[in-house]
């Protein structure tokens, strides 16, 4: 984890944004601003799109999705239709969804199993690794084999995957995906080792849509200070089932390349890992239990480490893990400015009991999702963002036209960890934004 | 017990009134709809009939999440329907799907218009529902939503009851 500190953000600095950027930092006045047309301007999401979204690791997928031979789901990543599925001989494959004949989109289901992708249009049918396996009246082609051939599926140029979750590149030459991850792949590697068989995605997601621009909803989530006010009837919740909320010691972590953490003790019960009342005596037993089966394979220290404190995570631009009473993965589809799809998975141990997958289930709905108790809140926040800032838009006073996010930079400067309850951690995703869109040298 | 038949026309009654109770924000009137021990689910939109305990999905209360969702939407904090949403609901095709001793199986179509913000959002599903049949009336045992939507569409959460 980097400490920031002062002297790594003077914005004249290497890195820094721009004097002309919509983002401004000044370690003198203590400020840093953002420009509104950053969440507004169809220009800026258009360079958004290929600046970002076309020349970095996405999140695609987990291969837990698709766990048997023929499986595929369909589903569209920076604006263009993909398919994700395992081959017969069980390797994970990414496809650009559409006919390599006229371009039809090949697959129009949302998920499924088959060995061949069949074109309705023409007929032609790919094998689920790619090659053109028929080709109706190909006497009329000459060099049948060397055409079926130039014709295979497209594949995505990069597919690379760390601890199940597959990530893909529009870009042949981005760095290793371990490079691009850098410290973000640790925290998933806590995650993914809190089942003793392992953790998966089940049926279930959550598919929604909200007004608002994608960059608001990474906020959001790497946002303490909001949790509070924007979640007080959920807090109330708590407290009459017998826990109660603190901000209290949560720190946020830079970990570069515009990745983010937010590290939460004491926020909330983890349902096998630290216990609440709303969740029951019963596992309390079990988590106790847990604990010693998690210290025995993994170490006391390692152990403490998964288990003790939530996380929320954002790895660069479009996946957030929760890591909270229970787990979430959730993916962002920037549409338009203005719009973001959202998808949403229950993430589980493998193997865990019925009961405790119900209660898993029935704890984090609760909370997260278009239906619970907290997120709507969130999406009312985006939405209210994205209708505010149309008021300031052109004003005759230019300041007024700008977000503030300078909270807790004196704290900062001081060399001390940022908090949970401060704008750390939005501040270095926007960093990293600034060096992405307006720069045009990714990773520098 | 042997219990009394439950008319259709008593099932669209009660699904009639329910509707009215929820268009009117009469929360605490539409709870007592609910038997003690009552759950409220809404199925994502990949749903496939399974168990609710096994998978995700948009909504899955026990008796104390519902009461805690109620609590929640009559606070002014509850910021997503603050102000309150307008909605109208349609419910029809009405079908007694089966009776057993205790309880019966309705299902019915629903198309809920949500107005908030100046804008307009449409909710299109079906309820599959287990209502207790009480010699006085029926009440939610489980009240399942089923959204035939293939997704939400953008602004359209799931803050209010579906």
């Amino acid at each position: 984890m980097t400490q920031l500190t002062h002297t790594d953000l003077t914005h004249t600095g290497p890195g820094g944004p721009p004097n002309h950027s919509l983002v401004q930092e000044d370690w003198e006045a203590l400020t840093f601003k953002v420009h509104r047309s950053a969440y507004r301007s169809p220009a800026v999401f258009q360079k958004e799109t290929s600046r970002i979204w076309g020349h970095t690791w996405l999140y695609l997928g987990h291969e837990t999705e698709i766990p048997n031979p023929g499986d595929f789901k369909s589903r569209t990543l920076g604006g263009r239709p993909l398919i994700f599925c395992r081959d017969s001989s069980g390797q994970v494959q990414v496809f650009f969804n559409a006919c390599t004949h006229r371009g039809t989109i090949l697959c129009r289901h949302s998920e499924g199993n088959t060995k061949f992708f069949q074109c309705f249009y023409h007929a032609w049918a790919f094998s689920n690794s790619g090659e053109l396996a028929a080709l109706p009246g190909d006497d009329a082609y000459t060099d049948v084999p060397g055409f079926k051939e130039r014709h295979r599926l497209r594949s995505v140029p990069r597919v690379d995957s760390h601890e199940g979750f597959v990530f893909i590149s529009f870009d042949p030459d981005v760095p290793d995906l371990m490079t691009h991850l850098g410290e973000a792949a640790h925290y998933m590697s806590l995650t993914a080792k809190i089942g003793p068989q392992g953790m998966q995605t089940v049926p279930g997601v959550q598919l929604y849509s909200v007004k608002g621009n994608w960059k608001l909803a990474v906020e959001n989530a790497m946002d303490g200070y909001h949790f509070a006010p924007t979640h007080n009837t959920f807090v109330g919740y708590l407290r009459e089932t017998g826990f109660a909320v603190t901000d209290d010691d949560q720190y946020a972590y830079d970990l570069g390349d515009g990745h983010g953490l937010l590290i939460l003790t004491g926020h909330n019960g983890r349902i096998g890992m630290v216990w609440e009342p709303r969740f029951g005596e019963a596992e309390k037993e079990r988590t106790a239990a847990k604990r010693q089966e998690m210290e025995q394979r993994l170490g006391k220290e390692l152990a403490a480490e998964i288990a003790d404190a939530s996380r929320i995570l954002f790895v660069f631009p479009n996946l957030l893990l929760f890591d909270l009473e229970a787990l979430t993965i959730r993916q962002l589809e920037p549409v338009e400015a203005g719009r973001t799809d959202v998808r949403a998975w229950q993430f589980v141990e493998t193997g865990e009991p019925d009961d405790v997958r119900a209660l898993r289930i029935k704890t984090m709905v609760s909370f997260v999702g278009p239906g619970g108790l907290a997120t709507p809140d969130d999406i009312e926040a985006y939405e209210a963002v994205q209708r505010g800032i149309e008021a300031t838009a052109d004003s005759a006073d230019p300041a007024y036209d700008w977000s503030d996010m300078s909270r807790g930079m004196a704290n900062e400067k001081q060399g001390n960890q940022g908090r949970s309850i401060d704008e750390g951690a939005m501040r270095s995703f926007w960093r990293q934004w600034s060096r992405r869109v307006e720069d045009g040298t990714p990773g520098a | 017990m042997g219990r009394r038949t439950v008319t259709r026309a008593e099932a669209e009654d009660f699904l009639y009134r329910e509707a009215q109770l929820l268009d009117e924000w009469r929360l605490d009137e539409w709870l007592a709809l609910f038997e003690e021990g009552g759950r409220m689910e809404v199925t994502t939109t990949d749903w496939n009939g399974w168990d609710s305990s096994s998978a995700g999905a948009f909504m899955c209360d026990d008796y104390g999440l519902l009461k805690a969702r109620v609590k929640r939407l009559k606070s002014r904090k509850a910021h997503a329907e603050n102000p309150h949403s307008r909605t109208h609901r349609m419910i029809s095709n009405v079908i007694i799907l089966e009776q057993g001793d205790e309880t019966v199986w309705v299902a019915a179509n629903f198309i809920i218009h949500r107005y908030r913000d100046n804008q307009a959002f449409t909710y299109v599903g079906r309820y599959e529902h287990v209502l207790l049949v009480d010699d006085d009336g029926l009440r939610f045992r489980l009240r399942r939503s089923i959204p035939t939507m293939e997704t939400m569409a953008p602004g359209a959460r799931l803050s209010f009851i579906l």
